[in-house]
């Protein structure tokens, strides 16, 4: 096989789950069958490295320094969202529910996968959250454990700020029957009541 | 084709596997540490994906064929343990150190049930500290390595008032005939033994003592759960 060839598949496998069998179908594809959108790809790759970096408020990808949600004067202020992933921020925005601004980590805090507090900047977050217009930090990280984990590594870590943290609530999902629950989030709703009196 | 059915498992960890599959590292009852693929786990709907969480223990089933293992169905059959706080980061700890340390397909159901006792006294929030330590000793233990607290590396009992010297391989030895390893005082050597850290310097050295012996066994690996206590330097 040419070596470019064999560079262009060797470099596909780089995108998750991507191995051998597929890159090399995909790179047929895109020499063969759509070298233009094999063009624009190229190009958009190496534009978003070019121009795309992080806002310095949010930590989510962008083209200026600070982007445009962090610097919409409607927003709320007083309070940060801390989130995984910038998809996450996109799932928040849907509910019209929550007018605040956004801290992104790009990840979660996983140590048996090599990711510690290093790995996700927490000292940034911790810059971050020093900022005296913020009253109240709210945790969105996900229910898993490892985002339980990171939820409580934050909690540790902003504690002598001295601002309201909150965990967003779990539970059953809206809509929901108890009978087709699955018994995890069963479990852990009755355990985790909450007092409504 | 073997089936094992119905099996008390723990979730250590798990790993993406192609596009839709975990890796699912998992501590058994009967067979020590396996691996199971967990087919489709990673789709948004999956009914597995739930309940391969850690800390949690659930009945599995699964196959063997030759090497692979594949995960057919997992049910929960446990009290719900909600780790929080810091119990939750003793267990990622705890749970690092066994993927380090115990090889795959052979351990004792004993090591599962102190692990599973473990887990049910961090759930309830107190003494961390100790729990560790005990951890760390039987995983040692469980490993073949032994650490005599309760005699020095000649065969006599530890002297409370005297120091000594613990050396991995060894044990103590005194001041006279070595200093190697980790300086201690002998009553250290005799809390450890029986399990009691009530005392401030026993918490304190048997960290360090422990500290070390688990640097010499993981070969100075380090273990990154640890970067996640953040109240004080475990
Ligand atoms: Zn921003």
């Amino acid at each position: 096989m040419s070596k470019v060839l064999n560079d262009l598949i060797e470099s596909l496998k780089c995108l998750p789950g991507v191995g051998p069998k597929s890159a090399t179908r995909m790179a047929y594809y895109l020499l063969q069958r759509d070298p233009d959108g094999a063009k624009n790809l190229a190009n958009s790759i190496l534009n978003s490295f070019k121009h795309l970096g992080k806002c310095k408020s949010c930590n989510n990808f962008c083209e200026t320094a600070v982007c445009d949600l962090c610097s919409d004067n409607g927003r709320d202020n007083s309070v940060l969202c801390v989130i995984e992933m910038p998809t996450d921020l996109l799932m928040f925005e849907q509910t019209h529910s929550y007018n605040g601004l956004y801290y992104i980590l790009m990840g979660r805090l996983s140590p048996l996968d090599g990711i510690g507090p290093k790995e996700l900047a927490m000292n940034s977050l911790y810059e971050r959250c020093k900022d005296e217009n913020i009253k109240e930090v709210i945790i969105a990280t996900n229910f898993t454990k490892e985002g339980d984990a990171t939820s409580t590594f934050i909690t540790e870590l902003i504690k002598d700020l001295d601002k309201k943290i909150s965990r967003i609530a779990r539970g059953m999902p809206s809509g929901s029957e108890i009978e087709y629950t699955d018994t995890g989030t069963l479990a852990q709703a009755i355990s985790e009541r909450k007092n409504i009196n | 084709m073997k089936r094992v059915e119905d099996h008390n498992i723990y979730i250590l960890h798990t790993y993406p596997f192609k596009e839709t599959s975990l890796i699912v590292e998992a501590l058994s009852e009967n067979f020590g540490r396996i691996s199971l693929l967990a087919k489709g786990a990673r789709r948004p709907r999956s009914l597995l994906r739930g309940y391969l969480q850690p800390f949690q223990m659930i009945q599995a089933t699964w196959s063997n064929v030759s090497d692979l293992k594949t995960l057919y169905n997992v049910e929960w059959n446990s009290k719900y343990l909600g780790l929080k706080n810091q119990a939750l980061i003793c267990g990622f700890y705890m749970n690092e150190l066994i993927m380090k340390l115990l090889p795959k397909d052979e351990s004792s159901n004993v090591f599962f049930n102190f692990y599973h006792q473990q887990l049910e006294e961090l759930s309830l929030n107190v003494g961390y500290e100790s729990l560790l330590r005990l951890f760390e000793l039987k995983l040692l233990e469980e490993l073949g390595y032994k650490v005599n607290l309760d005699e020095d590396e000649n065969g006599n009992p530890i002297n409370p008032k005297k120091f000594y010297y613990y050396e991995a391989e060894y044990g103590a030895s005194l001041p006279d005939v070595s200093t190697n390893g980790v300086k201690i005082i002998g009553q250290t050597l005799i809390d450890m033994h029986n399990n009691d850290y009530s005392h401030l310097n026993t918490l304190k050295q048997s960290k360090l003592l422990m500290r070390y012996l688990m640097r010499f066994y993981t070969g100075h690996d380090l273990v990154k759960s640890k970067e996640l206590f953040l109240t004080n330097d475990r």
